[in-house]
Formats: C-alpha cells, sequence, structure tokens
C-alpha cells in the first residue's frame, strides 16, 4: 500500500569479511559511528523514545479507562476531565491516543519483528542451501507475490471470525515475508562462493554457525533497513485497514482506528480535537521512522559516505 | 530472452493454479455466504426462500466439488454469475469496472513518474537547496500520512469548500463523448490520482534522487567530467540510464502496490473499480467474483514484473537472461 | 547528515498542520456566527418561495451505496435499487399515511365475504413507457410469473405474495400449466383467486406490476439477465418517471414521464448520486445533491450539523424497525443444525437466559431512554414491543414499561437466586458458579456498534459479568445466530418491517427460522394465530385486541428486549417542494416534486 520494503533497499552491502578480524571495530560498529553523525536520525530516536516513554508511562498522564464507555458522555469537546473530549461511544480520546499508541507501536513492532523472523528464516534457507530448497521456499514467495497484499490480507481477515493483535500481527507478518526473503536470499548467494565461506566450510564449521557467524552478520545491514522501513509502513497499513473496517476492532484502542472513526465531515469540522492529535501521532512517528531507516542505510552502506 | 519468457510463463501456469486453490480455500472458509448476504435477510422473506437458492446455485456442494465446477468453467473462459449481484456475469461487473481502474491507476503511475522522477534530478543536481529540502520534506509527508486521510481531507478542502475538484466518482453524467469525456475523467482522476500516487511519488523521487547522487559522485562520471563533457551531458549519457535500471524494477512492483492501494482509494472517492469491487465481494461472500479479481491481479502482477523484465535488458544490455 | 535542516522542514510540516487545525476550527466559529454570505448563497433566496409548483428543474438524491443493478421489481432485493424502482414502477394499489390500502393502479375492488376473491378494477389509459397500454394481463403476466417454477432458483425471493394463490402448489410444481390465481375478467378487470380465506388479503395484491409484452416471452431463469431488467433505457414501468441513463455505481438518471396518467410531473429529472456517507453531508451543504432519503437518511449525530444549515429542511420521522437485545432462550441440538428443521420439542433450553426474572432484569438493567437521548441523540424512540408503532396494532400501554431502574434489576436477580458470594463484584449463578453472560454483535451498523459496550456497562453496573465478544460481520454473525447450539447469551440485532401487516409471526413464531432467542410460548403462539384466524381476524378491530395481548405476553416473557426505533431523517434543500415522504419510505409522488428557481 505504502512503500515496499524491497524498493528502500539501495544496494547490496559492502563485503568486508577481512576487517571483522584486523580491527577492533565490527562493521556494525563502524555503522553505528556513521549513524550517530547523522542528526536528523540521532533525534528521531529520541523523539520515538519519547513518544514510546509517554505511552508505556500512559496510565501515569490519565486516569482514565480508554475502553470504558459512556452514554452520557458521547462526542463531548474538551473538557478538564477529558483532555481531548470524547468519542462517539463516550471514551475519552486522550487516554485512547496514549494507550493506543501502546497498540500502533506493539503491532508496528511485532509485525515487523515476525516478518524479519520469516523472512530471514526462510530467505536464510534459500540463499545458503540453494537448489531444491531454494526452489521451494522462492516458488511459494512467488505465488504469494502474485497477489497484491491488502488483498491477500483482506480475504484473511474476513474469514477470521475474532480479530486479535496477535492473530492481525501473524496475518500482516504471514503476508509480507516475500519480499525480505527475496532480499537475503540474494545477499547470500553473493556470498556463497565467497573465499571466507569456503575456509569456514574447510574448517568443518557448522551450517548454522557459518549462517550466524558470517551470513547474517553481512546482511544486517538490509535487514535493519528495512525492518525499520516496515514498522513504519505497517502502523500506516494498520490504519488504512482500519479505514476499510478490517483493522483492530474495538474497543482496542490505535491511532488508525482513532482517525478512521473521526473520518467524515462533521467531525473534521467540528471535532478537530479528536483526529488531529492520532494523525499527528502517526504522522510523526513514522516520520521519526523513517528518518532513522535513512540514517540507518546510510551508515551501513559505504557509498553513502562519499556525500 | 524469448526462452526466458516462455519460461516466466510456463512457470506461471502452476502458480496461478496453486493461487486459485488457495484463494478458493480461503474464499470457503469463510463463515456465511452471499446468500445470507452483508445485509440482515428480510423478514418478510421466507427462509425457505433462501435455502432453496443456496440449493440451487450449488453451495450446499462439498467444496471439492464446488472448485471443480469453477475451475471447469474457469478454464472456459467462464467466471460464472455474481452471488450478491443476482444474475450478473462475473465477467461483466469486472469488465465494467477494470477499465476505471486501469484508468485510475496509469494516471497516478504517470503522475509518479512525470512528478517524480524530475524533481528527483533536479534535487540531485541541486543538493542542499531550498528546492531540495522541500522536496525532500514533501518526500516524508508522502510517506507518513495514511492514503484515506490524505485523500478525505483532500476532498473536504478542495471539493467542498473549494469546488475546485468534483468530490466523487468518474464522470459527472452519463451520456458524454470525446474531448469532453476525457477532460470531465482526467478532472474526475485528479485527487484520487494524487492520493493513490502520493506515496509512490515519494518513494521515485527519494530514489531518485539518492541514485543521481550516487551516479554524480562515481569514478567513471568523474572523469568524463575530466575529459571536459559538460553536466547535463554527462547527466543525460550516463547518468540516467543508470539510476533508471532499479526504477524499472520498482515499477514492476508498483502494479500491486497501486491494486492495494486502490482498494482504500476507491472507497474514499466512491471510485467504481476493481478494489471497490474486491472490498464488497469479499465482505459479502461473493466467492465468484473474488475468485475472479484474484486471478486477473494475479495475471497483471506477472505481466508487470515480465515488463520490467524486459525494459531492464532494453536499458542494461549487460544483463542477459539464460 | 545528507540534510542538515530537516527539523526546519519537518517544523514547517507542523506548522502547516496546525494552520490546517486552525482554518478548521475558524470554520466552525463562523458557522455559529452571523451567516456570512458564502459563495453560492444568493441574494434573491430570501424572498418567499412562491406557492405555485415550476414546471421543470433537476434534483440530484444522495445514496451511500450503488444499486446491485437488477432494477426488475420481481428480483430487486434491496433499498438501493428500489430508489429506482419506486419511481418506475407501480402496484395495484398504495398505502396512505395511516397505512390504509388505497386505489392506484386499480381504482376500485371488491372483496368477496369468505375473503377467497378480490376483483379489481384497473384505470383505463395507463400506458407503459414505451407507448404500450397497461391491461389485466400484465396483473397476471407479473403474478404468474412469481409462482412459476424456477422463479426461486432465478433468484426470486418475493414468493409471499403469491404462496396464498389458488393452485399456487401445483404450478409451481411443474404438474400444471394452468395459473389459477389471478385471471384477467375483461382488458380493465382482474380477480385474485385465494386457496383459503385471508386476512392480509389487500397486502398480497399489492405488489409493482411488470409488462406482459417486453417479459411475457422470456423464460424466468433468463429473466435476470434481460436488457429490459439491467439496462437503464429499456426498463419499462408505468411510473411517473423513467430510468432513462446511468453511470454505472456512480449516477442512475430519472426522466420525467410526460405521459403519466397521474399528471405530468414538474420535474424534468430526478438524479440519484452514489456518495460516501462521509462527504454526504458536505455535499448537501454546498448544493451538489438536494436531498437525502432512503435508505441512510442523515445519520443522527449528523442532525445538529444539518438542522443548522438555512438552506436545509429536515423532515423526521419513526422508522419502520427497530433494534433489538435477544436472549438466547433455547439452543437447537446438533441434529436440528444440521438438518436445519425447527423443532421446539428437542431444544435444549439456555441456562440462565430461559429464567424470565433474569431477562426482565437486564430489561430494567438498560438505560434505554440514555442511549436514545445521547446515542441517537434524541432521534429515535423506547417501544417495548415488537410491533412498528405506526400501525394501528401498536399499543403502547399494553406492553410492560421497562423504566431504568438498577435496584429492581438488582432485586429480581436476588429474588432469581443470581447473587454475588465470594464479594467479587459479580454475581454468580444459584448454584454459586462463576456467571459469565456473553453479548455478542454484528458490524454494519455504526449505531449498534457503539451501543453494544455500552449496553455491556449497564449489565456490569448490576454484576452480572458481561463477556463482550468482538463484532463480525453479517454474513458470519447470521450464520452463527442461526445455528446457535453454542455459548450464546445474548445478540444485537436490528429488523426492519415491511408497511404491509403488522403480523410477526414470521419473527417471534416459535417455528419461524427468524426467531433467534428460539422462544416457545404457546400463550404467544395461540394469540398470534387466533389473530390470523379468519373469518373473526377480517375485523381489524378483533386482532388489534388480538395483538395487544400478544404485546402484553411478548413484553412479559421477553424473548427479546426492544432498544429502540431510530428516527428516519430525511434532509433536503429548500428549493425542493412538494415532498411528503409516507411513513415507510421518501419516495412519494415524486410527480408532485417541484423546484422553486429553476436558473440552475
Amino acid at each position: 500500500m505504502q512503500s515496499n520494503p524491497e524498493e528502500q533497499l539501495s544496494s547490496q552491502p559492502e563485503n568486508t569479511p577481512g576487517s571483522e578480524q584486523q580491527e577492533s571495530k565490527s562493521p556494525f560498529q563502524l555503522a553505528m559511528r556513521r549513524f550517530m553523525k547523522n542528526k536528523m536520525a540521532v533525534i528521531s530516536v529520541f523523539v520515538i523514545f519519547f513518544i514510546i516513554i509517554i505511552c508505556v508511562m500512559a496510565p501515569v498522564f490519565t486516569d482514565q479507562d480508554p475502553e470504558a464507555t459512556n452514554v452520557l458522555l458521547i462526542e463531548q469537546g474538551p473538557s478538564d476531565e477529558h483532555i481531548l473530549g470524547t468519542n462517539g461511544q463516550g471514551q475519552d480520546n486522550f487516554s485512547r491516543l496514549l494507550y493506543g499508541g501502546r497498540i500502533s507501536l506493539i503491532v508496528g513492532f511485532s509485525a515487523m519483528f515476525f516478518t524479519l523472523v520469516i523472512g530471514v528464516f526462510l530467505g536464510s534457507l534459500a540463499g545458503y542451501y540453494g537448489g531444491k530448497v531454494d526452489g521451494i521456499i522462492m516458488r511459494a514467495a512467488d505465488i504469494m507475490l502474485m497477489l497484491p497484499f491488502l488483498v491477500l490480507a483482506l480475504t484473511i481477515i474476513a474469514i477470521i471470525e475474532e480479530i486479535t493483535i496477535p492473530i492481525f500481527v501473524m496475518i500482516i507478518a504471514l503476508t509480507s515475508w516475500p519480499n525480505l526473503t527475496r532480499i537475503i536470499r540474494g545477499t547470500y548467494l553473493s556470498l556463497r562462493e565467497q573465499e571466507f565461506v569456503h575456509g569456514a566450510r574447510a574448517i568443518g564449521a557448522s551450517d548454522i554457525r557459518i549462517i550466524i557467524k558470517h551470513f547474517i552478520p553481512n546482511a544486517i545491514g538490509p535487514i535493519i533497513v528495512n525492518a525499520t522501513l516496515m514498522m513504519a509502513t505497517y502502523i500506516i497499513i494498520e490504519s488504512g485497514l482500519s479505514f476499510i473496517g478490517f483493522g483492530i476492532p474495538q474497543p482496542t484502542p490505535t491511532w488508525g482506528n482513532m482517525i478512521s472513526e473521526a473520518m467524515n465531515v462533521r467531525i473534521l469540522r467540528e471535532h478537530p480535537e479528536a483526529w488531529i492529535p492520532p494523525g499527528l501521532a502517526i504522522f510523526v512517528t513514522v516520520l521519526a521512522i523513517n528518518f532513522i531507516g535513512d540514517g540507518m542505510r546510510d551508515a551501513f552502506d559505504p557509498k553513502s559516505k562519499q556525500r | 530472452m524469448y526462452k526466458y519468457i516462455i519460461r516466466r510463463i510456463l512457470v506461471f501456469i502452476p502458480m496461478l493454479f496453486a493461487l486459485t486453490v488457495i484463494v478458493f480455500g480461503l474464499a470457503m472458509a469463510a463463515p456465511g455466504d452471499a446468500i445470507s448476504g452483508n445485509e440482515l435477510a428480510d423478514p418478510n422473506v421466507d427462509p425457505e426462500v433462501y435455502e432453496q437458492q443456496r440449493e440451487a446455485l450449488g453451495l450446499n456442494d462439498p467444496v471439492p466439488v464446488q472448485y471443480w465446477d469453477w475451475i471447469s468453467s474457469a478454464a472456459q473462459g467462464d467466471f460464472g454469475n455474481s452471488l450478491v449481484y443476482n444474475g450478473r456475469s462475473v465477467a461483466e461487473l469486472i469488465e465494467e469496472r477494470f477499465a476505471n481502474t486501469l484508468y485510475l491507476g496509469l494516471f497516478s503511475l504517470g503522475i509518479t513518474i512525470l512528478v517524480g522522477i524530475p524533481i528527483g534530478i533536479y534535487s540531485a543536481r541541486h543538493p542542499y537547496s531550498l528546492f531540495d529540502y522541500g522536496a525532500t520534506g514533501f518526500g516524508f509527508l508522502g510517506l507518513a500520512i495514511p492514503n484515506f486521510f490524505f485523500g478525505l481531507i483532500a476532498i473536504y478542502l478542495l471539493s467542498i469548500h473549494l469546488g475546485w475538484f468534483p468530490a466523487q466518482g468518474t464522470l459527472s453524467g452519463p451520456g458524454q463523448s470525446g474531448f469532453n469525456e476525457l477532460s470531465d475523467r482526467i478532472h474526475h482522476m485528479i485527487l484520487p490520482g494524487i492520493t493513490l500516487g502520493l506515496a509512490g511519488t515519494a518513494t521515485y523521487m527519494r530514489y531518485m534522487r539518492s541514485e543521481v547522487l550516487d551516479v554524480l559522485g562515481s569514478d567513471y562520471i568523474r572523469t568524463a567530467r575530466a575529459k571536459g563533457m559538460s553536466d547535463t551531458n554527462v547527466l543525460y549519457k550516463h547518468t540516467l540510464r543508470n539510476a533508471l535500471i532499479p526504477i524499472i524494477t520498482l515499477m514492476g512492483f508498483e502494479i500491486g502496490v497501486l491494486l492495494s492501494g486502490a482498494v482504500i482509494t476507491e472507497q474514499v472517492f466512491q471510485y467504481p473499480g476493481i478494489g471497490t469491487l474486491f472490498l464488497n465481494s469479499v465482505t459479502n461472500r461473493d466467492f465468484p467474483v473474488v475468485m475472479a479479481i484474484a486471478l486477473i491481479l494475479g495475471t497483471l502482477i506477472l505481466i508487470g514484473n515480465l515488463i520490467a523484465d524486459i525494459l531492464y535488458s532494453i536499458i542494461d544490455p549487460r544483463i542477459r537472461y539464460d | 547528515m545528507r540534510l542538515k535542516n530537516k527539523w526546519f522542514i519537518f517544523l514547517i510540516f507542523v506548522l502547516a498542520f496546525g494552520l490546517f487545525l486552525a482554518a478548521c476550527s475558524g470554520d466552525s466559529a463562523s458557522e455559529g456566527d452571523a451567516e456570512e454570505p458564502e459563495e453560492g448563497s444568493d441574494t434573491e433566496e430570501e424572498e418567499p418561495a412562491s406557492d405555485e409548483p415550476q414546471m421543470g428543474g433537476t434534483l440530484t438524491g444522495a445514496m451511500d451505496t450503488a444499486p446491485a443493478g437488477v432494477f426488475n421489481p420481481i428480483f430487486y432485493e434491496e433499498a438501493y435499487e428500489a430508489n429506482i424502482l419506486d419511481f418506475t414502477h407501480e402496484s395495484l394499489l398504495s398505502q396512505n399515511d395511516s397505512l390504509e390500502f388505497e386505489p392506484h393502479l386499480a381504482n376500485d375492488w371488491e372483496i368477496n365475504d369468505d375473503q377467497t376473491e378480490i376483483t379489481l378494477t384497473l384505470e383505463e389509459g395507463v400506458t407503459w413507457h414505451d407507448g404500450e397500454s397497461f391491461t389485466a394481463d400484465d396483473v397476471v403476466y407479473t403474478y404468474k410469473a412469481m409462482s412459476s417454477p424456477g422463479y426461486v432458483e432465478a433468484g426470486g425471493i418475493r414468493t409471499e405474495y403469491v404462496v396464498r394463490l389458488l393452485g399456487y402448489e401445483e404450478f409451481n410444481n411443474g404438474e400444471t400449466d394452468e395459473f389459477e390465481g389471478v385471471v384477467a375478467e375483461d382488458d380493465h378487470t382482474v380477480t385474485f383467486k385465494f386457496a383459503e380465506p385471508n386476512v392480509t388479503i389487500l397486502k398480497d395484491v399489492n405488489f409493482p406490476i411488470i409488462p406482459e409484452h417486453i417479459f411475457g416471452d422470456v423464460p424466468i431463469d433468463e429473466m435476470t439477465e434481460h436488457p429490459a431488467t439491467l439496462n437503464a433505457g429499456e426498463v419499462i414501468g408505468t411510473g411517473p418517471f423513467k430510468f432513462t441513463e446511468m453511470l454505472e455505481r456512480e449516477q442512475y438518471i430519472l426522466e420525467k414521464n410526460a405521459d403519466y396518467w397521474k399528471s405530468e410531473p414538474y420535474l424534468d429529472q430526478i438524479v440519484w448520486q452514489v456518495v460516501d456517507q462521509s462527504v454526504m453531508l458536505g455535499l448537501l451543504e454546498n448544493g451538489e445533491i438536494d436531498f437525502i432519503g432512503d435508505p441512510s437518511g442523515v445519520p443522527a449525530p449528523d442532525f445538529e450539523t444539518v438542522d443548522a444549515l438555512d438552506h436545509v429542511e429536515i423532515i423526521e420521522q419513526t422508522d419502520f424497525g427497530y433494534q433489538l437485545m435477544g436472549f438466547i432462550m433455547n439452543h437447537r441440538p446438533d441434529s436440528q443444525v444440521e438438518s436445519g428443521e425447527l423443532n421446539p420439542d428437542e431444544w435444549i433450553p439456555n441456562e440462565d437466559m430461559s429464567n424470565q426474572q433474569v431477562r426482565q432484569a437486564m430489561a430494567y438493567a438498560i438505560d434505554r431512554q440514555a442511549i436514545v437521548d445521547n446515542l441517537l441523540h434524541g432521534h429515535g424512540s423506547m417501544i417495548n414491543a415488537p410491533i412498528a408503532q405506526q400501525f394501528w396494532a401498536y399499543d403502547e400501554d399494553a406492553a410492560t414499561q421497562y423504566e431504568y431502574d438498577p435496584e429492581q434489576a438488582e432485586a429480581l436477580l436476588d429474588e432469581a437466586g443470581y447473587e454475588d458470594t465470594n464479594d467479587d463484584g459479580y454475581r454468580e449463578t444459584p448454584d454459586g458458579e462463576e456467571w459469565v453472560v456473553n453479548l455478542n454483535y454484528p458490524t454494519g451498523n455504526q449505531l449498534r456498534e457503539d451501543s453494544a459496550p455500552i449496553i455491556a456497562d449497564f449489565l456490569e453496573q448490576v454484576g452480572i459479568q458481561i463477556d463482550l465478544r468482538q463484532p463480525t460481520e453479517m454474513t458470519a454473525f447470521q450464520e452463527n445466530l442461526t445455528d446457535n447450539n453454542e455459548d450464546w447469551d445474548l445478540y444485537l440485532l436490528g429488523w426492519s418491517l415491511g408497511s404491509g401487516d403488522p403480523d410477526p409471526s414470521a419473527l417471534w413464531g416459535t417455528e419461524a427460522a427468524y426467531n433467534f432467542s428460539r422462544w416457545n410460548n404457546d400463550d404467544s403462539e395461540q394469540l398470534m394465530a387466533e389473530a390470523m384466524q379468519p373469518p373473526e381476524a377480517f375485523e381489524q378491530e378483533y386482532r388489534s385486541e388480538k395483538y395487544s395481548e400478544w404485546q402484553a405476553e411478548f413484553s412479559e416473557d421477553l424473548p427479546a428486549l426492544l432498544l429502540y426505533a431510530q428516527n428516519k431523517i430525511y434532509a433536503f434543500n429548500e428549493r425542493v417542494n412538494g415532498v411528503e415522504p409516507m411513513p415507510y419510505s421518501f419516495n412519494n409522488d415524486p410527480e408532485l416534486w417541484w423546484v422553486s428557481e429553476s436558473e440552475e
């Protein structure tokens, strides 16, 4: 729907197997160093931390229950008790904003995490072993890629009667692993014939050890970059699914269902307090994650030094 | 090359088959059916009537039988009749909306390319200028706003308040022709087109910028420059060709992204395309329509990727297909 | 690093957002203030609209979903299609605002003593849109088509109008080609014959007529694919407007039928525009659409905003239907679910919900008035019996009024043995076990979805622990509800009723499929049967009495708590005149609609 993970990846990581042993600094540390020099990215890290802390500490900022309804307080404007007013079920918008942030971030993060797990696992299998394993995994990926993400996700969500957060996360992860798998496989294929891999095999290192010690570290750049950007995309996707009624249902608050609830002319005009805060929250969060992703890319992609 | 294309197509057929099995399985696993519909039954209608219709439509048959019925007629190009729009053939329903989605998709892809690429190039040639900052800012904006949100705000401000663009639909009325129809159609497509193309434009722009910057900074360009070629020359002779390669891969992908986006964008603008039809059919369990759309979209995406591959090899002759 | 000033840009965006915010709140402020002349609000507007209807003009109406596209009265299924067919097709009779049947295409009728036959005299000089004249043969044909074998298989659902006709069975299962049910005496006289005395005889003859000269030779199973069913310009009726053009899924254009038999319509055109609910209000405001009618109307929360518009008028009336919270009183055993049969003898009572005191307690525990006042913003009413308020049969006083009374609720629960024995704040069952009541509800109606957690709250306040299940789509919900052999206790649901006859047996009869509560009450059964029992039931007063008794029985035994009946809120631009909705429909006598200024 929004940006595609694969397109974010500008280039393959440079293989710097030698530097691992020579210097005390691993490529990872070098990248971190470069990252720290990117002011926007660093600031974004702080912004994200700030948002996370506010959401985690939600009970400190509000004593309202985000799920409690009140028939006597429907669509009220801001008041001392309800700083951002209430929604169509009399739920407190401010507490929904804070608790909703938790859910949105958790959904974004865990969907990213599971996509990563599936993608890295399958990508590693396919890229490392090649042959039949590769063939099967890649055909499966191709089939998944034959349908637009949303089409597949909608069909699955329509079947499941009770959408909980874990189920929602798994649906996203299960429908979006193929891109990542392809990227990782591609990276591995270029590594397979490298000398240091032959060397490791020669001294009898196990497959798992080779993958963990040599392959994953070399693919860490694209993995991290994609992971960040995926998280941003998922937060947007959750809101889009909410809008068409396929998101995480009430009473659980999310930023996505908060703005999609407000999507009609009357609320847009008369209750800006109901939709601007969650809209801004999504905007700032996604923006910050994108900055971080950018910073990561620059940091892991040595070419960017030239700029 | 031809061999490659033929092989891709041959691989594609069993995949398509697998796809139909998956989608059919999913459709059948869903509780409820099209006869009970998304609306509650009319209380004045005897439920026995609905049961008779189920029987007549074969909805009570075992799933493999239903699948066989479907695939055997689909193989002959007959996608059957919609269960919800009673009596209407699936092919007709899809045809009607397919053109709309195609126009919208092409229009928005056009915006994406015509806006995204030039801005990206310009930004790269004038890095750190005010324009560059503005463009980058826009790029982030495009990626950070959910598109239904952008669309509705655009309707609210530009259609309802300012009256510049129509808020809904594809045309202002039936019975137009020629240039009038074309301009009316385009007028209607501007808002949904921008909404749909927003994220894509942003992606292309940022992408193009960084590619061009990369190429401009690379050794061979420096050499070319040193040999006295003008910047513009260098840019068009060497840079663009290289920068376009990844953009083309992107475009192959873009089809799927656009179709996904269409589901939501079409909903906001009540734009009668494949996206709204799909959404409706999924919620109403109108599985003949769902299946047909899945098949068509799958085929489209494959073709998109195939075209991307072919373009790829035209632009960069070094790339070979065995 | 690449862009030092990204923060700067970011700030600009935040600022832009803020400005947008300011612009928005500015809007709402100015709205309340003096009415500043917005562009388009003309100066002549102030002068009183002339009372003389004017010819000409076009009206644009909005509906939120496009019709499915079957423009044939005997096959249509939904309200969106009805929005076209109401203008193009006509029935022999019509209903007035007190729901009495009045002459329409038939100007007179006579019913025999035992109500097995009705002879109607048809209006003369009525022509179809294509110029052919309308005759008794068309009436015979319409009913014959609906009775014919294969009608249901082809997608027709309106069998309720024909099943009582004489010889329906034999004709429908193909035993005979002879259709005896409806007979044309001459060109303008038609007789309907029923197998048994028919209490709802007028309702049964009140169905839109389709032209025989178009469909006469079309096999029933091809009718839904026939151009005269699907295509604008080819749909033929007798109504005041012709369906001439469409932009499928977007726009449906009705052109006046200048030869309409009653009088020439004032309007030239009525255009239905399909508009998303979220922007409808904005388009009504800027004049792009002129009216919002059925089936959605204006959502209750939007009422005040619409009411504040100077150029928009509102008509509000009670909707034909209600929302309810049902109690699953009995479950069907698995065997019945599988075979689809409904045999009350084998039903398994649902513990707790089958206890009348528990049901009544819940009724007292829910503040329905608060729901109407706040959730519906006052645009609805509380009812206690499941008969539409507009009917003669509705008897407010007969039913038990469950006023909000949490103490009464608690007392009833205590009495029934449901007490909080372990001090966890929730009541336990009389056996001392944990008591959790499930509440299921479907999506598709925003107000109903909003009401679910509120209802759960009310019930928890009297100590009933509620498991508020996630809402499911109506398709899935209805399947589970029909087969409820699992752990369902409470369900939310709404019914829209027909305006023809108040008989509630299709929803509340013990063996009715739609009796989702699986309510099994002999008194109720008997009262409903008596109310339909000829010949006594030919007298409306007698039926009325029986229905009063039935409503008392229903509300006491309470298979379902009726939550509210929503109001329909119709809105239209002040330039629209002559609109007089019937209790059951906005689309009434459109030939009398006219617009005051025709410069648009």
